[in-house]
């Protein structure tokens, strides 16, 4: 009698667990169904438009995606914007949070501001900017600039005024990330190797680059595997501003992606696309988490 | 070196200091203001060159938002806006609903219980995070489509779960494992069952980072535009996409997009202040305090 009640109550504890995660566990499986079906279709030849001509294809997407000069170009666009985006803000982002960590005036309000940019929707920060780059000089930005002997920018209508906008827009939504994580890491130091620092008479620089930047390292990979993985997927701030021109200047891996299968109805090799960007996505992120356990590794 | 030129050093290191504070302040703070401006300007004031400061306030872009093209000199591509704002709340508030509701349970067993493939499941929740959406986007579309979930609230509730479900159990589970294990066993002892242990013991203690759960979801859910770009139809537009309708092919209604632009932060410029230490936080799912 006691023991079975005792079983009983042990299933009933083991199975617990999975009894409290069912509602998640269907909401999840709603999600991880369609994903399925979006990988099914990349090896089909779905087009919206052609019920008829479904077909499964194999690898007939990827494969023709290696040969369509949008794609390759696409491919470059996604890896060089993330470059120089990550490297940008988590630049100046290190910049803002030693200057932030300093005793400067009106330093909590500046970063209770900073939060503002932070939480905005991409889509109303890139309308924003929007407005404030508009060609002529009636543009806020052209006109500041015509103090520092700059003629007007078309930065929407040129190639590279295109690509410089995009990467401004997105630095403005995002250095206070990189900038906030650093500094919370930066305030959380211990203060041991800096007091160590001083009676070997180390300068400023010296303790930057010898001190600070080691303890930092983890906080700092860390920041640039977030900023990669979204960078790699920027779309919100594209598509409000330029929809990938001109002249498919600006078009990266999930902007053509939108293209094919929400333009064009070529769901298949839209999906073909975005796995490939997935891929990606995956690859680099493997990369920077094993980048990141060693630099956890090697300041604990 | 002389005393005068570490004294000349030290000025000029304050000097660069101040001004690269004042540069990050205006370059964080201007773009608000001048949207602000340029909201309250007529279309005239608008495309003045060189741009103006002062002058004649109105507000009748916000008028157009919400009496549209029939107000008069305005033209505003449809004055749906009250209804995109209505939308944005009625999908945002649905979605972290849904969320917590799932969430709470599942956060409890992920902080409180051992299972086989539990760390599975934790690695599956976060990297929903870093998948491209169009992903998700592409099938369901499809799906709705043929499930009659296009254009509607539900499903729109549905498909921000891939933003708030992975989200909330991170962060609650974060939040309950806080809640300290001797507290728990006390009241084991006491005779609560898990139930009793969940909504007497950890649900209290943890109300506030349930709070900040919901608020950080709520600002996610309403900063979302791909999804409801290719989801939704105009009766359910939110504010982000009901936002870039002012861009047409004809022309680009400034005054009305600033003014659209204003009201569609000003849950963000609230909530933000309120949660203000928990934003890195939640932007890393707990990955950074």
């Amino acid at each position: 009698m006691n023991t079975t009640r005792r079983r009983r109550r042990w299933r009933r504890e083991r199975l617990l667990p999975y009894l409290l995660l069912s509602p998640a566990l269907v909401l999840l499986a709603g999600m991880l169904y369609p994903f399925g079906l979006g990988l099914y279709y990349s090896f089909t030849s779905y087009w919206l438009q052609y019920p008829n001509r479904f077909r499964f294809v194999w690898l007939d997407n990827y494969v023709s995606l290696l040969g369509e000069p949008l794609f390759v170009r696409a491919l470059e666009f996604t890896l060089g914007f993330t470059l120089v985006a990550v490297v940008l803000q988590v630049g100046l982002g290190l910049a803002v949070a030693l200057l932030l960590h300093g005793r400067i005036p009106g330093r909590s309000v500046i970063r209770a501001l900073m939060l503002l940019p932070l939480m905005m929707p991409p889509v109303i920060t890139a309308l924003m900017w929007k407005i404030m780059m508009a060609s002529t000089n009636a543009g806020i930005l052209n006109y500041a600039l015509s103090f520092l002997g700059v003629d007007p920018i078309n930065w929407f209508g040129s190639t590279q005024g295109a690509i410089v906008s995009v990467l401004i827009i997105d630095t403005w939504g995002n250095l206070p990330f990189v900038a906030l994580i650093l500094l919370g890491a930066l305030q959380a130091l211990p203060t041991e190797p800096y007091e160590a620092a001083r009676v070997d008479g180390a300068g400023p620089v010296a303790v930057l680059r010898y001190v600070t930047l080691p303890l930092l390292s983890p906080f700092i990979v860390l920041v640039v595997l977030f900023r990669t993985m979204d960078s790699l997927r920027i779309f919100d701030v594209i598509y409000a501003t330029t929809l990938g021109g001109p002249n498919d200047a600006t078009t990266n891996l999930q902007i053509m992606a939108y293209q094919y299968s929400f333009q064009w109805y070529q769901m298949g090799k839209g999906m073909a696309q975005v796995i490939v960007l997935l891929l990606l996505v995956v690859i680099v992120s493997y990369l920077l988490m094993r980048l990141w356990n060693r630099a956890a590794e090697s300041t604990s | 070196m002389t005393s005068r030129a570490v004294l000349y050093r030290g000025t000029v290191a304050k000097v660069a200091i101040a001004v690269a504070a004042a540069v990050l302040l205006v370059w964080t703070v201007f773009p608000f203001v001048w949207i602000l401006l340029t909201s309250l300007k007529s279309p005239g004031d608008i495309i003045s060159v060189p741009p103006t400061f002062v002058f004649t306030p109105t507000i009748d872009n916000y008028a157009a938002l919400v009496i549209g093209e029939r107000g008069g000199q305005y033209s505003s591509t449809r004055p749906d806006f009250p209804r995109f704002f209505l939308n944005s709340m009625i999908i945002s508030i649905g979605a972290v609903a849904l969320s917590i509701a799932a969430g709470i349970p599942a956060a409890y067993a992920l902080a409180r219980y051992t299972f086989p493939l539990k760390n599975a499941l934790g690695f599956v929740l976060m990297s929903f995070r870093f998948v491209p959406f169009i992903a998700f986007v592409i099938p369901l579309y499809l799906l709705y489509q043929q499930l009659g979930l296009y254009n509607t609230h539900a499903g729109l509730i549905f498909a921000y779960q891939l933003i708030t479900l992975p989200f909330t159990i991170w962060m609650l589970r974060s939040f309950f494992m806080e809640v300290p294990l001797e507290v728990q066993e006390a009241a084991k002892i006491d005779g609560c069952s898990w139930l009793g242990v969940l909504t007497r013991v950890i649900l209290p203690l943890s109300m506030p980072g349930i709070s900040v759960t919901v608020i950080l979801g709520f600002m996610f859910c309403w900063n979302a535009f791909n999804y409801p770009l290719m989801l939704a139809g105009r009766q359910t537009f939110p504010v982000t996409v009901g936002a870039i309708q002012f861009i047409s092919y004809e022309q680009v209604l400034w005054g009305q997009m600033a003014a659209a632009t204003m009201v569609a932060i000003v849950p963000q410029l609230l909530l933000s202040l309120m949660v203000q230490k928990y934003i890195v936080r939640g932007l890393t799912m707990g990955a950074v305090r």
